[in-house]
């Protein structure tokens, strides 16, 4: 994949081809925050790409903060949804989890703590349009 | 037999004590802890757990007339939950109970909530159905006995509970979102927008997540200002509780028709939304069944289902090392006994 990029889908099944496809290109240490509005689609999206490290039973990890999966790969699933203030990730070890780097990393709604997340990361932000369809921006920063 | 449950799992910490099988005391930081200190207590921190668990089992052991030395039996929630949470208490009970000489049980969370019911006058029959649903979990499972469970079904994605809060938020209505819902329900009309109840592959999965994007659009299609009438709002928040409500029915429904069961029991923090509850009330009628559901201070995460749970374990002679590890994820199926 090449970044910046912007793809556009109108159905499920597009997000899922998009997942497929970037799943084959992200290796261990790998960081994806994935922002965009509630019901845009965040978890539907590394549900479908986990599915390709032979993982099958992602959920939601709002309640949770961080699920953790281990298939072909080890992947930690977080979201600051509900998080508050920046401490309480510290104090649920978030050091501990992004320094590991036998791992892949996903975090939804990441923009709400931009300040403690890694320089490299990619971030991919889902947009949903008036029609339904929705727009999925790629950026990598290194 | 004194028995003392610790419960760490999420945001509360809570301390209960069964003496001679009577439940003597069940404390939990939200309700007991702010009200007697004050002050605000940051959620989600393991600190906040650390800060509180030692007056809380003073506390419980004081409205039970115990001395430390009294307790029989230790038993902590070892997983699933948030990890930092989890440590706090199960540390801590392992601590208490090696310091006394006492033994030890690691209880699974779910489990806790799925035998709640019995915390009742009238409690669960064996076989029963035990819908177990909260902001993390909704669970479908079949309990033959205090160590037989079989998971029928779970959600794909979200919790019930937590689509409580995200349409709750959708609409306004702030945290937590279950309470907030079913108080707007009230004045609106269920059956006005059909949003739709997810059917899927295996007969008892739940999924809230399309349901959630679904209430999302329609908000957005028709309220594109984000000014909704507080009539719409009634009706958008009672047609989503119906949804999920008719979502939890069905699959109990399937499971009534396929498994003989004495009873349907209840669980978790969503259990105490009173439409819930009627329902399955209704439901139970009509199958001719027993129906228990927990009073609220049981509904909610308590430290008296994992003493009760703990006590249970400890009478069917399982035998847990110190060096027990908690488990932030329910592994599939890994239930006590099962």
């Amino acid at each position: 994949m090449r970044y910046p990029n912007s793809l556009k889908i109108i159905s499920e099944d597009g997000t899922k081809k998009i997942a497929d496809d970037f799943s084959k290109t992200i290796k261990n240490g790998d960081v994806i925050i994935l922002n965009g509005e509630l019901g845009s689609g965040k978890t539907f999206f590394v549900k479908q790409a986990a599915k390709n490290f032979g993982i099958h039973n992602v959920s939601s990890p709002t309640f949770a903060i961080v699920n953790e999966y281990n298939g072909d790969r080890k992947i930690y699933h977080f979201d600051f949804y509900r998080i508050e203030k920046s401490e309480e990730l510290f104090d649920i070890g978030f050091n501990d989890y992004i320094n590991d780097k036998e791992s892949i990393i996903f975090i939804e709604w990441g923009n709400l703590f931009p300040e403690i997340l890694p320089e490299a990361r990619i971030e991919i932000k889902i947009i949903v349009n008036e029609d339904f369809s929705r727009e999925f921006k790629f950026e990598k920063y290194e | 037999m004194n028995v003392l449950g610790i419960e760490s799992s999420c945001d509360e910490t809570s301390v209960a004590v069964i003496s001679d099988d009577r439940l003597k005391a069940n404390l939990i930081s939200s309700q007991d802890f702010h009200k007697k200190y004050g002050g605000v207590v940051p959620e989600l921190s393991s600190r906040a757990h650390l800060q509180i668990i030692t007056p809380l089992v003073r506390d419980a052991l004081a409205k039970s007339d115990l001395k430390l030395n009294d307790i029989d039996l230790v038993c902590a929630t070892a997983g699933p939950g948030l990890i930092g949470a989890l440590l706090v208490g199960l540390t801590f009970g392992k601590a208490l109970a090696y310091s006394l000489k006492k033994t030890f049980i690691p209880v699974n969370h779910i489990e806790g909530h799925i035998y709640s019911g019995f915390l009742m006058d009238d409690k669960p029959e064996f076989p029963f159905l035990s819908l177990v649903v909260s902001g993390g979990h909704t669970l479908l499972l079949l309990v033959e006995s205090f160590m037989q469970i079989k998971k029928l079904g779970s959600t794909v994605d979200d919790a019930a509970g937590e689509a409580f809060d995200k349409v709750a938020k959708m609409l306004g209505m702030g945290y937590p979102g279950g309470p907030k819902i079913q108080n707007a329900s009230l004045k609106g009309d269920p059956s006005r927008i059909k949003f739709p109840v997810a059917d899927l592959r295996e007969p008892y999965n739940f999924s809230f997540s399309g349901l959630k994007t679904s209430v999302l659009r329609y908000i957005q299609k028709n309220f594109p200002d984000k000014n909704i009438p507080e009539n719409d709002l009634a009706d958008i928040a009672s047609s989503f509780q119906n949804a999920v409500t008719l979502a939890l029915v069905k699959n109990t429904k399937r499971a009534l028709e396929n498994y003989d069961v004495k009873t349907i029991s209840l669980a978790g923090g969503v259990a105490a939304n009173s439409f819930i509850r009627n329902s399955f009330i209704e439901l139970a009628k009509t199958y001719d069944k027993k129906i228990v559901i927990p009073d609220l201070e049981f509904c909610g995460d308590n430290a008296a289902m994992i003493a009760f749970r703990g006590q249970k374990l400890f009478e069917a002679g399982m035998k847990y090392d110190l060096s027990y590890a908690p488990f932030p994820a329910l592994k599939e199926d890994q239930y006590s006994g099962s």
